[in-house]
């Protein structure tokens, strides 16, 4: 946002930083040493091939796992070593690789529970349904089913998750991790196993996330959608990092040509 | 519209049965409807076995008893204690039981109703050791005493119809969306903010409550309780009970707990094999409505009318 032009003092700081972060399993180096920070606004991708340490650089985001070395920040606070459930509440919410649906609920179930961490009743709450708390899952059901309407699938609210063809699933499962409100959102391979219109639905549905005010930091295989909707990138190669940079300039960087896409 | 329909239905029936006996014998099916009320929401919405549930049973049962026979307190005072005690004893159990899985929750839970069940057989000086406790008084509120009878059935399944709505209410809020969730994907639910452990342990704590509430009116109904209500068999009878109904189907959870309680009465020539039978409807029930009695009826019906349905409307076309 801060071109040359503006008079800013000081950069915005990062909404994620991840600095020399290091995780292993038994002997296999997971992740060796990656730093790089995402911007608030951005879509940020990160991109290298299979084994590369997608995944577990989202895990240690999540705090699903601890990193042996280095610091994870968010909002400018270090959040590693945390517990699962509490990056929901700072602001940071995911999808998964392979679609986690709440399978036997509903549609509108699935998106309210989303909103868990923006919701307070608990089991007396529950019980008694004070007024307060009829209000609060009245709110919830608007804000949820706004939510739906945002993902075009406000039609399907009602039908039980599992029943749904696949890529619905992962609409759903976008809009269930809006409901918590986060300012940041991980989205593990969103195009794995959509077709071509629902690839390019999903391209427009991250823009308009974006446009929200929301940040989104993404794995990705698929190279097109990738390069024409990211701000930034991230290559990643053998658990360290290979590459940073904009999309043109990741293409025009010989160690990822050499890497990722494997030339002679 | 269900509930004054339920309330009729309980109205109707202890009007209509006279028989001592007969009215007893449904006075036990409404307690066995709390305990399975209770299990139902830890396993059937939840998804967390317990294979040592009688164990809370137990502790309600012989709290209450202890306090009124030993104590000489009165009943009304020595309720709060038995749940307060049960609830305590979930939670301290709870914690790190539920931090298990599958075989090993079940496991785990299975020790815990195994420690319980001895201490009560063996700590005589307390308990009574395996003859149990006689004369625990009958429940008296003020200068009224509710003797067994048609006042208790009503007692009891007034009861359970609070139990009911409660169960209802909690499945259909925040809390009950989370538990659904933990059930279909713990990995998912955490990283929708929700504290599984806690979440888990709440319901836990919960569902023992109800337990040492069937316990507490157990015990004042029968006047009499030895160890071998609450042994490993009744943690195990809950079970099918909640199996059979239907998991996560708060109905199922009544149904289940009117047919477990009525057939050995039906089937007293087979007591010696009560064990076999138990086994044969978990097993027939699993591998032909592993759903439950309650949904499975319901998916052959859904199923029958769309077939009907559908060679109605081929036969209108051709």
């Amino acid at each position: 946002m801060n071109g040359p032009g503006t008079n800013s003092t000081a950069p915005a700081p990062p909404l994620l930083k991840v600095e020399s972060v290091s995780k292993s399993f038994g002997g296999i180096h997971a992740l060796r040493g990656v730093s790089f920070e995402v911007r608030e606004g951005d879509i940020h991708a990160v991109i290298g091939p299979n084994g590369a340490g997608k995944t577990t650089l989202f895990n240690v985001i999540t705090g699903a796992y601890n990193p042996e070395r280095g610091m994870v920040a968010f909002e400018g606070r270090e959040v590693q070593g945390g517990k699962i459930h509490q990056a929901a509440s700072r602001g940071i919410a995911r999808t998964f690789q392979n679609v986690e649906l709440f399978g036997s609920m509903s549609v509108l179930e699935n998106v309210l529970v989303g909103g868990h961490v923006r919701t307070k009743c608990g089991f007396p709450g529950a019980i008694f349904r004070w007024p307060w708390v009829r209000k609060e899952e009245r709110e919830a059901v608007a804000r949820a089913m706004e939510l739906l309407e945002f993902a075009g699938i406000a039609d399907i609210a009602g039908n039980r998750s599992a029943d749904l063809p696949f890529g619905w699933q992962r609409f759903v499962e976008i809009a269930r991790a809006l409901a918590s409100q986060p300012r940041l959102l991980l989205l593990d391979e969103p195009a794995a196993g959509l077709n071509g219109a629902e690839t390019q639905r999903l391209g427009e549905l991250m823009r308009s996330i974006r446009d929200r005010g929301i940040t989104l930091l993404l794995v990705e295989h698929d190279m097109n959608l990738t390069m024409e909707i990211s701000d930034r990138l991230l290559v990643l190669n053998q658990g360290a990092k290979l590459a940073e940079g904009t999309p043109r300039e990741i293409q025009a960087n010989e160690a990822v040509m050499e890497a990722y896409l494997g030339r002679e | 519209m269900r509930r004054i329909v339920f309330l009729i239905v309980i109205l109707a029936v202890g009007l209509a049965v006279d028989n001592p006996y007969r009215l007893q014998l449904l006075t036990i099916v409404g307690v066995n409807t709390m305990l399975t009320l209770g299990l139902n929401m830890l396993m059937g919405y939840a998804g967390q076995i317990s294979l040592g549930h009688a164990a809370f049973y137990g502790i309600g049962a012989y709290t209450t008893a202890i306090l009124t026979t030993h104590a000489q307190w009165p009943p009304l005072l020595a309720l709060p204690a038995a749940v307060l005690l049960t609830a305590v004893v979930a939670l301290v159990v709870g914690f790190p039981t539920l931090k298990l899985t599958g075989y090993y929750l079940g496991m785990g839970t299975l020790g815990f109703g195994m420690i319980v069940y001895i201490l009560l057989r063996e700590w005589s000086a307390v308990t009574g050791g395996a003859s149990g406790l006689v004369g625990i008084p009958p429940l008296a509120v003020g200068g009224f005493t509710i003797r067994p009878g048609r006042d208790y059935f009503y007692l009891v399944w007034l009861m359970v119809m609070l139990l009911f709505i409660i169960c209802e209410r909690v499945v259909d809020s925040r809390v009950g969306r989370a538990l659904r969730a933990i059930h279909d994907s713990e990995k998912a639910a955490a990283a929708m903010g929700i504290d599984t452990i806690r979440a888990k342990v709440s319901v836990f704590v919960l569902s023992a409550v109800f337990a040492a509430l069937a316990g507490f009116l157990y015990a004042h109904l029968i006047s009499f309780i030895s160890p071998g209500s609450f042994d490993f068999m009744m943690s195990i009878r809950l079970v099918t009970m909640v199996v059979i109904g239907g998991m996560a189907s708060i109905w199922g959870a009544v149904l289940g707990a009117f047919i477990l309680t009525l057939l050995p009465e039906w089937l007293h020539v087979f007591a010696d094999y009560e064990v076999i039978i138990y086994g044969s409807i978990l097993m027939t029930v699993m591998i032909f409505l592993p759903q439950g009695l309650t949904r499975g009826v319901l998916d052959i019906y859904e199923r029958s009318r769309h077939k009907f349905n559908s060679a109605r409307s081929a036969a209108s076309q051709g």
